[in-house]
């Protein structure tokens, strides 16, 4: 049916504007969760600080948001569907901040192993889970614009794989660090940088569960898929001989 | 602000607004110049003949002293019958046409009738009525007469009647309805209470016309000399005494019939000042 | 269409509002309404539910106040309209020719856009309704014309000059005087047609609360062009547009996830 538009047009540009950072809003942290990943990856300091500079952007995008809703809450008393487009608006942009701020975190950390000697395994197992947690970031975000209720869907139930990445690289720095108390500091560091890329992928997540909130007017009836089982590892120390 | 931008045109503009205006002045000046006049003219030859015994003494004998009592009794008993006759076959006519029969065919050619009725000549009526009953009857008679004034009081009555309750908003009658009153009760109640001033207004306003007809008097009522209560005889009125007097060549009865013309203006006078005020209380709706 | 709505809103009336059963009060069935040959309402199928408000929405000349004026037959008194169809009240179809129009219309009260008081005083105004049905003492009829402005949340402000002419109140208070001299006569079911079209906002938001309070009591319909009223105010909504109904359903399902998108486009003002 034909799409029929506001018939006070800055109505309608308001509501455009709004998705307008968003989108934008959302660039930026892919830009920064990349970045990040790189810089872990290559080793890079520079780049590492210029992505801890960039989430500063994000963060007063998310002031910008947060305004803009409240003041089209006040003054155009939306409904029904443009209810919905304005308070998805506020809770993508929440998402997305903590996303930046978490892509961040893993710049610092990769600062903070730049000089260490780093177990290609271990890497490897990080950035294969860096980029997927990326690509759920840009699939939901690209749900988003297109307002593609079924893409968002994919992507709520694809975080199960990010989770059991993150369960079997904890299992493994665990490992490492029982071999040799040297790696502890390197392994700690990497630790934190997986729990951040995990979160991220829970953030995208969440992004899915509100673009399909968007579309369908009622939130998701399946059960969240959680694979996150990590709190529940046991640790068992193997005494040393000698 | 600017000087207007075209001189020439403007300046003509201001030339033919002052003409206008001048001209309208003029003519309006003009009216009330006659109308003073006569009012003058009636005032200094009419008060001459004021005097007690103008209410209480009979029409005299040519050279006679006298009054004009019985016109006046006259005049105030038809009109009071023509009132009393007039006016309720003229509400309910009206409420008729405004309420109950407000879409139907017929309030439509009544209407048409009605209005022609409101501007047919007096003498007309006076002769239609002298057909209806003197002629029957075989004489003159005070009933004849009141009953033409009544003819000519029923369509002003009419006509106020349905304008003024048709004036009465629809919403007012919804909401009384809406609260489960029967026609009626909303007409006696709501509509008749909103539209009571204007309906006494036309009421005054018709009594004002009749005060001062004389044909429809002469076939009906003639004239009586004497001072009479007698219903089914002529009795004496102040238009047609006027009428009789002005014309005679007797100087007392002249002056009685000057006194008579200022009676009446000043009763209508009055009558038409009272309407207005009465008109002017109404409460805004 | 209909008559799966109308199981879906019972069910949910049911569960979300206070009243463990609900019934209907009105039903409208079939309901077909002409202006001379014009059809002004087609194929109308709709409940007013015992004790809850309905709102009637839609762009103007939808036919939503043609609807309501059906309810209590006041087009009766204008000729060339007529009704064909059903509509329900306790039991019996009021369009059927021998209803007795001014017991359905004591039954049936109704409140106009425009304050109508009467030409009289405020202790007229709403004594006289009262006075028109039952035989009432001097004593008991004070306490009834107390009684009804309390309700019209209005006895505060005129208790103390009840002989003042309707007329010399403020707009807002002569429509509160209006709704009293309705309730004043006991109905079981009130219709207000825009009744705050002409009011300032707080006279708007003190009727209002006044239908929250009359609701307990009465079955209540209202007519609007004010969305954001008929959201806050009533307990379903219908959208009517050129003379059907387009959908009808709990009121905080159709403000905040309609089923048809021309009801979300008149809502969101994307047209109308």
């Amino acid at each position: 049916m034909e799409k029929h538009e506001h018939i006070v047009r800055s109505y309608e540009e308001e509501l455009a504007a709004l998705n307008t950072k968003i989108a934008k809003m959302g660039g930026l942290a892919e830009q920064v969760v990349g970045q990040s990943i790189e810089a872990l990856d290559r080793r890079d300091p520079d780049l590492a600080e210029a992505t801890i500079r960039e989430d500063e952007v994000i963060d007063a995008l998310e002031h910008e948001i947060e305004e803009q809703a409240i003041v089209m809450i006040a003054r155009r008393q939306p409904m029904a569907y443009d209810l919905r487009q304005v308070m998805a608006a506020l809770r993508i942009s929440s998402d997305l901040e903590r996303i930046g701020d978490l892509g961040k975190n893993i710049g610092k950390r990769a600062l903070a192993v730049v000089g260490e000697q780093q177990p290609k395994k271990l890497m490897l197992g990080l950035k294969h889970m860096g980029e997927l947690a990326l690509e759920q970031l840009k699939e939901v975000l690209d749900a988003f614009i297109e307002r593609d209720a079924d893409r968002a869907l994919k992507v709520w139930y694809k975080d199960e794989e990010i989770d059991a990445m993150y369960n079997s690289l904890f299992r493994e720095l665990l490992t490492y660090m029982m071999e040799d108390p040297r790696n502890i500091g390197l392994c700690t560091h990497l630790l934190f940088g997986a729990k951040n890329i995990e979160r991220i992928g829970d953030h995208a997540t969440n992004i899915a569960e509100t673009v399909y909130f968007l579309v369908h007017g009622h939130a998701i009836t399946d059960q969240r898929p959680k694979g996150d089982n990590t709190s529940m590892t046991p640790v068992v120390l193997k005494r040393s001989a000698s | 602000m600017s000087a207007p931008k075209n001189n020439a045109r403007y300046a003509s503009r201001r030339r033919g607004n002052f003409i206008a205006t001048v001209l309208s002045v003029g003519a309006a000046c003009f009216g009330l110049t006659w109308l003073l006049l006569i009012l003058t003219v009636l005032v200094v030859k009419g008060v001459g003949g004021l005097s007690p015994s103008v209410f209480s003494e009979m029409t005299p004998p040519p050279g006679g002293e006298g009054g004009l009592l019985n016109p006046i009794m006259g005049s105030l008993i038809m009109t009071i019958m023509a009132v009393l006759i007039g006016t309720p076959l003229g509400i309910m006519a009206g409420t008729y046409m405004a309420e109950y029969g407000r879409y139907s065919k017929l309030t439509m050619i009544v209407r048409f009738i009605n209005d022609i009725l409101l501007s047919a000549p007096s003498i007309v009526i006076g002769l239609f009525v002298y057909e209806l009953m003197v002629a029957t009857m075989g004489h003159f008679s005070a009933w004849a007469g009141a009953v033409a004034l009544a003819i000519i009081v029923i369509p002003v009555v009419v006509r106020t009647t349905e304008d003024m309750l048709l004036l009465v908003p629809n919403t007012l009658r919804e909401a009384s309805a809406a609260l489960g009153l029967p026609q009626w009760l909303v007409i006696r109640h709501v509509a008749y209470r909103a539209a009571r001033a204007g309906i006494t207004t036309g009421v005054l306003l018709a009594v004002a016309r009749i005060t001062g007809e004389t044909a429809p008097l002469l076939f009906t009522a003639l004239n009586n000399q004497f001072f009479s209560w007698d219903l089914n005889a002529p009795m004496a009125s102040l238009p047609v005494v006027i009428f009789q007097f002005a014309l005679s060549p007797y100087e007392d009865w002249q002056q009685l019939a000057w006194t008579g013309a200022l009676l009446v203006t000043a009763a209508v006078l009055a009558l038409s000042i009272l309407a207005r005020m009465l008109a002017s209380k109404r409460v805004p709706s | 269409m209909n008559l799966a709505i109308h199981t879906d809103v019972k069910e949910r009336a049911a569960s979300a509002t206070a009243p463990a059963t609900i019934e209907e009060k009105v039903s409208v069935r079939r309901l077909n309404f002409y202006y001379g040959a014009f059809r002004a309402l087609a194929d109308i199928n709709v409940n007013l539910f015992e004790n809850t408000v309905t709102a009637f929405i839609g762009p103007s000349g939808c036919g939503k106040s043609t609807l309501l004026r059906i309810l209590n037959r006041i087009y009766d008194l204008y000729p060339n309209q007529r009704a064909e169809g059903e509509v329900i009240l306790d039991g019996e179809n009021i369009l059927r020719p021998g209803q007795d129009l001014n017991l359905l219309r004591a039954k049936v009260g109704m409140v106009f856009q425009k304050p109508t008081p009467f030409p009289m005083t405020i202790y007229e105004n709403v004594a006289f309704g009262v006075r028109l049905y039952e035989n009432v003492s001097k004593a008991e009829l004070d306490i009834r014309v107390e009684d009804a402005l309390r309700r019209g949340a209005l006895w505060d402000e005129v208790k103390d000059k009840l002989d003042a002419s309707g007329l010399s109140l403020s707009g807002g208070q002569q429509q509160r005087l209006c709704i009293a001299r309705t309730v004043a006569i006991k109905p079981e079911v009130i219709l207000l047609d825009e009744p705050c079209s002409a009011l300032d906002p707080i006279s708007t938001a003190k009727i209002e609360e006044l239908i929250d309070v009359l609701k307990r009591d009465y079955t209540i319909a209202i007519v609007t062009h004010n969305m954001q009223q008929a959201a806050r105010t009533s307990d379903f909504t219908a959208f009517m547009y050129l003379g059907e109904l387009i959908e009808y359903g709990d009121t905080t399902q159709i403000f905040t996830n309609p089923k048809l998108e021309r009801t979300q486009d008149y809502i969101t003002g994307r047209f109308g």
